[in-house]
């Protein structure tokens, strides 16, 4: 049996589920606005766009290239990461690179990219992997940087070579704040997934919201938005749960995750 | 760490260059006898020669080989307050093989340096320190350290800590996980052995530290106040299974300390450092029997002696600084 306090704690995030759905009904209604459909007739719109064998495909290229532009970004920015945070030269290197493509809204990089690599997979996946790729080096960079001296000397003395207390030692170490950078990493993944769908349409969950803003269908504009906001929140909460399971070993005594999960 | 390339040379070039025709072993040894004849001059009976009462008397013993030997360090921090700060000022110490040496003095008198110094983990500004002979210029698991901030790895269970070492040293795992579990009861944590070091008290850190370094049975163990966050009782528990282990294995240990009983129960000799700069201001043959009993030397005028000696030396040194 759960206590009332552990019941409270296990239904709060849904109550706040409700609660948020519970004043667009309200605003909606109260607003009378053809472009602010209530609640239900975005709802309801939902089945026809899952049901929709075109628009399942969109929605799933879509997910293709977020995953790809996320999984590779991931793989070249953790060694990159780290290896700036524990080499001066490489760091030296890397860093004014970094520093003038960090302010830069990868977005506004598209025109640009879709002028070189057209408007295909290639330079949609492209940009996720920019918008991905740099909170991930921010966060491997200082968790590397971060990493106690003593204990890369504690590695040496057992014999680990420099590449092994790299892959060893600095990577574990680092973990909770990689993992910190890459779960960043996943929501900027969907952001810049639908904005670079929204500039080059052809195909995708952004192409179909944007579609449906051109024709005024304002009930699957919503809907898309709920689609869209579900997955985000499915992907962090599924990210979530690994990476804590990963990083149980550092969570603090007192833990209050920001999460669905 | 960069290579150092000093005046001296590595492996002892400028010694053995005439002997062209002689085998490497006996090459070796004549290196030894060589250094250990120039340390004597420069370093050691300078020093002990301030205090000939504690002077070893002369056995018929035959010597044994010096294992570590430290020549002229001197160790200069670039700090960002005081410009050039000089940590340690020209250090000799030859430590024979089998020894129990300890370091004791004032805080941040350069103790851990030294043994930084020693282990491989920090070049010295100059002079060199060497190991059966072989100028140091890294680490390596013929030395083991006990680092006065533990350094576990937090993502590895006590266990995961213990097997470490000789796990990377090729050790089987189940062999290595009969030897760590051994280790760890030893240090009083049997029980423990799946808890994560964040789930540890300090104490409890410390002995797993010491339990990691011992799994990998490094021949020197440089350990930096190894037992400072112990309560008295786990202590002198330690010092004891320390000094068992030791009389079994007779490893060299080069041992930091505040405590002058600890120093005088546990070692062979004592080298008492002064601060600003650091240097070593005498060293203390401690001439004990051995094995050592705790009841039986806590009543030994001999070991009172000692103790009381010492400890008047180190109030001396906290008010006149260093020994010029
Ligand atoms: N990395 C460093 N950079 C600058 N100065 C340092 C550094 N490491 C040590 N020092 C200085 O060198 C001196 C010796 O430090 P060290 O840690 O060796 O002292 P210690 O004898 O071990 O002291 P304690 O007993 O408190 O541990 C100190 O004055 C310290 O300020
Ligand atoms: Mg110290």
């Amino acid at each position: 049996m759960m206590t009332p306090a552990a019941l409270i704690k296990r239904a709060a995030p849904v109550l706040a589920c409700i609660g948020l759905l519970a004043v667009w009904q309200v605003a909606s209604v109260a607003l009378k606005n053809d472009s602010f459909p209530t609640v239900i007739e975005a709802v309801r719109a939902i089945p026809d766009i899952l049901g929709d064998k075109e628009s399942l495909l969109n929605i799933l290229a879509s997910l293709r290239r977020m995953a790809i532009g996320f999984g590779v970004a991931v793989l070249v920015s953790i060694p990159l990461g780290l290896l700036m945070g524990r080499s001066r030269g490489v760091a030296a290197f890397f860093n004014p690179l970094l520093m003038v493509i960090y302010p830069v809204p990868k977005a506004a990089l598209m025109p640009i990219i879709m002028l070189w690599l057209g408007v295909g997979d290639v330079t949609k996946t492209l940009v996720i992997f920019l918008g991905v790729s740099l909170p991930v080096i921010y966060h491997s960079f200082e968790g590397a940087k971060a990493v106690e001296e003593k204990m890369l000397w504690s590695g040496a003395a057992m014999g680990l070579s420099p590449a092994q207390r790299l892959v060893r030692i600095v990577l574990p170490a680092a973990l909770p704040e990689i993992l910190t950078g890459c779960r960043t990493g996943l929501v900027l993944a969907l952001i810049t997934m639908i904005t670079s769908e929204m500039i080059a349409r052809q195909s995708g969950a952004g192409n179909i919201l944007f579609n449906a803003l051109d024709m005024g269908q304002y009930d699957t504009v919503f809907a898309m938005i709920i689609i869209v906001g579900a997955m985000g929140i499915f992907l962090d909460a599924l990210f979530e749960r690994a990476r804590a399971r990963l990083v149980r070993w550092s969570e603090p005594q007192f833990d209050m995750p920001l999460s669905f999960s | 760490m960069k290579a150092r390339q000093n005046g001296r040379g590595s492996n002892d070039a400028p010694h053995v260059c005439e002997g062209e025709g002689l085998s490497g072993r006996f090459l070796a040894k004549l290196v030894l006898l060589n250094v250990r004849a120039s340390e004597t001059r420069y370093g050691m009976t300078v020093v002990a020669a301030r205090s000939s009462e504690w002077m070893r008397p002369v056995t018929s013993q035959e010597p044994a080989s010096a294992i570590i030997e430290i020549d002229r360090v001197s160790q200069v921090f670039q700090t960002s307050a005081r410009k050039d700060h000089l940590a340690l000022s020209d250090i000799s110490l030859t430590i024979e093989e089998g020894a129990f040496v300890s370091i004791l003095g004032p805080s941040g008198c350069g103790k851990s340096t030294l043994l930084y110094i020693v282990g491989g983990f920090v070049s010295p500004t100059s002079g060199m320190a060497k190991i059966k002979g072989h100028a140091i210029t890294g680490p390596g698991p013929d030395r083991g350290p006990v680092f006065q901030e533990f350094a576990l790895f937090p993502w590895k269970t006590v266990l995961g800590n213990v097997m470490y070492g000789p796990r990377q040293q090729g050790v089987r795992t189940a062999e290595a996980e009969a030897q760590s579990r051994a280790l760890i009861e030893m240090v009083g944590l049997k029980g423990y052995e799946n808890f994560y070091p964040k789930e540890l008290s300090g104490g409890m850190k410390q002995r797993v530290a010491l339990a990691r370094t011992l799994a990998y049975h490094p021949e020197v163990l440089l350990m930096d106040e190894p037992f400072g966050a112990l309560d008295a009782h786990t202590r002198t528990r330690l010092q004891n299974d320390l000094l068992t282990i030791w009389e079994r294995d007779r490893k060299t240990v080069l041992f930091v300390t505040h405590s002058v009983d600890e120093a005088v129960f546990l070692s062979d000799k004592v080298v008492m450092m002064s601060k600003s700069p650091g240097r070593i201001r005498q060293v203390i043959d401690i001439d004990l029997p051995r094995p050592r009993r705790r009841n039986e030397l806590l009543l030994d005028p001999r070991y009172q002696k000692y103790v009381v000696d010492i400890e008047r030396m180190f109030d001396e040194s906290d008010e006149a600084g260093p020994v010029s």
